[in-house]
């Protein structure tokens, strides 16, 4: 059972944001510990077009090692450059996970394409930054993860780790497209994917979590980190249709493994939850778990899937 | 030969009314069986490509039957093949036949991406089922969209796939919509399904940079590999005879390092008729002892196709 104590909300993009890319949202917080701050990596988004269709850009802010709520640094441009016309991640870049390595630090990342039949399409890019992770720049046009006769379609969600000098990819695998009257909504599950360089993917091919709410239950964010012997997961998930009314958004949830395959679901001990009131009062979601020394945190977005911004929680117990 | 099939004399499944295009055969002890890719109408007034096929005499004057059912449905909604199977590339592999196609899904700011997925046939290429609802290759880090054309064969037992890859879509004023630049590139695989490819364009350009190059075929004779395509400008090439497709050649010792040499490829568009104003989506296959290849005329195969028998 773990038990997370509420800290409360880091950044919030309507009063911090800045810039035409950075109006709305603060999504998917990922971080990366340096030596005098923290850099907390997360995507925004410009205000919707016309059509009142949003893309999704990355972006980091810096706090304070000793005081994670004091904001020292806001990038002042998006950091990874959206793909070329008809490439596939050409209207969006989210969610995101930053690794370091001994090496390199690089990112890995959900592109968007728009689609004529189903309103998107989704697939999972790679870039590296040279200048210890202020941009990104890509090695090719294409994802790194797309497509298989097995997982036909969205691919997000990706989560980068190594652990014993493999390299891990979860993510979300698209399963089928609802019609759902003319509004379709597609319905994915978390899997898993293993590299010895993080290019050449070998994928485990299985659905990783069993399914709490229903068959067509959407699943994302799965945050894996090793802690007391163990691997933990803590993950997303929603009910598929009418996801924006109350109690059908995102909710944390959590797995366990020794083996990183064979996933053991226990949402009673996620030790997380809404808040009776404020930014995260209807939904707490894609959790981030890092240490930082030695206490262990878990970023977190709050209502609508982030609009408002994300927040952050301590770890008071676990057994 | 000339041309050897009209689509709009028949009736076709699936509402189809015209196109019979990138023909390619499977030859049986009795006849040859010839699928091509026909055209319906949507609601949308889009075009769907589907999947049928013509049986023939080995002569090629008579014909003994047309499919009457569905060869292969397209994929359900979202999928890669939703919008469309063209071309379809077929491949007897001891008792199935496996069918490579090219599935499109229509786009917002691009027309339509492709991916190549495998469909298999144990009933003679009657009906294939897929393996699976995704492809088996698709767009990667330098191939990012557009991966497509495939014709696979064998040889020393091992699976070659020839395809091609998208480089770039370019605006093009005069069509009003971004017009698409592809390229011939190699994988292959020991199973047929799991690919190796090196993301490399194969055959050079001879026209500029922005050349087109598709549907390449593969036949060997006299111990050498011989590979048909077809190439073209990048824009104005639907109503323009100048710049539409025209059959390029390539040769290879190796299966590797391919020679263009379109000059000997022998072949060439006519003064007048049914291919006179452009060339494409040429298919190679051997036939009780001779090379033989399909292809398709003017208005990329809106009328039917065509053989053509190769000396080589």
């Amino acid at each position: 059972m773990f038990r997370w104590k509420k800290l409360g909300r880091i950044f919030n993009p309507a009063e911090l944001g800045h810039g035409y890319w950075m109006k709305e949202y603060a999504q998917a917080p990922s971080v990366l510990i340096f030596d005098s701050f923290v850099r907390i990596y997360f995507s925004s988004r410009p205000l919707p077009d016309h059509k009142g269709q949003y893309v999704s850009r990355l972006g980091f802010i810096d706090v304070e090692r000793e005081n994670l709520f004091n904001i020292v640094n806001i990038c002042k441009e998006p950091i990874l450059p959206l793909g070329s016309l008809g490439t596939f991640d050409e209207f969006g870049t989210y969610p995101a996970s930053v690794i370091q390595t001994e090496n390199e630090i690089r990112v890995y990342y959900a592109g968007w394409t728009r689609c004529e039949s189903v309103p998107f399409n989704a697939a999972i890019g790679v870039a590296f930054s040279a200048d210890q992770g202020n941009t990104f720049s890509k090695i090719g046009e294409g994802p790194v993860l797309s497509f298989t006769p097995d997982e036909p379609y969205v691919l997000g969600s990706p989560k980068i780790r190594r652990f014993n000098d493999i390299w891990y990819l979860w993510y979300s695998s698209g399963r089928q497209w609802l019609h759902n009257d003319g509004f379709p909504q597609p319905v994915y599950k978390i899997r898993m994917a293993q590299s010895t360089d993080g290019i050449e993917w070998t994928r485990l091919g299985e659905d990783l979590i069993q399914d709490r709410l229903e068959k067509n239950e959407c699943q994302a964010s799965p945050d894996v980190f090793f802690y007391q012997g163990i691997y933990h997961m803590f993950f997303s998930y929603r009910y598929n249709l009418n996801f924006k009314d109350v109690g059908r958004g995102y909710k944390m949830g959590y797995a366990y493994s020794i083996d990183l395959i064979h996933w053991k679901r226990d949402d009673e001990k996620v030790g997380i939850g809404i808040s009776e009131i404020g930014w995260d009062s209807e939904s707490v979601s894609y959790g981030f778990v890092f240490e930082l020394d030695k206490q262990i945190y878990m970023l977190h977005q709050g209502n609508e899937i982030g609009k408002y911004g994300f927040g952050l929680a301590e770890l008071e117990s676990y057994k | 030969m000339g041309k050897i099939f009209d689509p709009t004399n028949y009736s076709l499944p699936n509402n189809c009314l015209a196109f019979a295009q990138s023909p390619q055969a499977i030859v049986f002890d009795h006849f040859v069986r010839i699928y091509f890719s026909t055209r319906e109408l949507d609601q949308y007034g889009k075009f769907l490509s589907h999947v049928a096929f013509v049986d023939f005499e080995k002569n090629f004057n008579e014909i003994i039957d047309i499919s009457h059912k569905t060869v292969l449905p397209l994929g359900e909604l979202g999928c890669f093949d939703e919008h469309g199977i063209f071309p379809f590339n077929v491949l007897k592999d001891s008792n199935r036949i496996l069918a490579y196609t090219t599935g499109w899904n229509r786009k917002i700011s691009v027309s339509a991406d492709a991916s190549v997925g495998l469909a298999i046939s144990d009933d003679n290429g009657l009906t294939f089922k897929k393996y699976g609802k995704g492809p088996v290759l698709t767009a990667s880090l330098k191939e990012p969209f557009l991966v497509c054309d495939a014709f696979v064969t064998k040889f020393d037992d091992q699976f070659h796939m020839w395809y091609i890859f998208g480089t770039k879509w370019i605006s093009d004023l005069l069509d009003n919509a971004p017009q698409r630049v592809y390229k011939i590139a190699h994988a292959t695989s020991s199973d047929g399904i799991h690919w190796k490819r090196d993301a490399k364009q194969i055959i050079s350009d001879t026209l500029n940079e922005n050349e087109c190059q598709a549907l390449p075929t593969v036949i060997k004779a006299n111990e050498r590999y011989h590979m048909y395509f077809c190439f073209r400008y990048a824009t104005d090439f639907r109503k323009n005879p100048e710049r539409s497709y025209r059959l390029g050649y390539a040769w290879s010792n190796d299966l590797i390092s391919w020679t263009r040499d379109d000059d000997n490829s022998g072949i060439a568009i006519s003064a007048e008729g049914w291919d006179s104003e452009m060339m494409c989506y040429p298919h190679l296959f051997n036939c009780d002892e001779k090379i033989l290849m399909l292809y398709n005329g003017n208005e990329f195969g809106k009328f039917g196709f065509g053989l053509a028998e190769l000396e080589v």
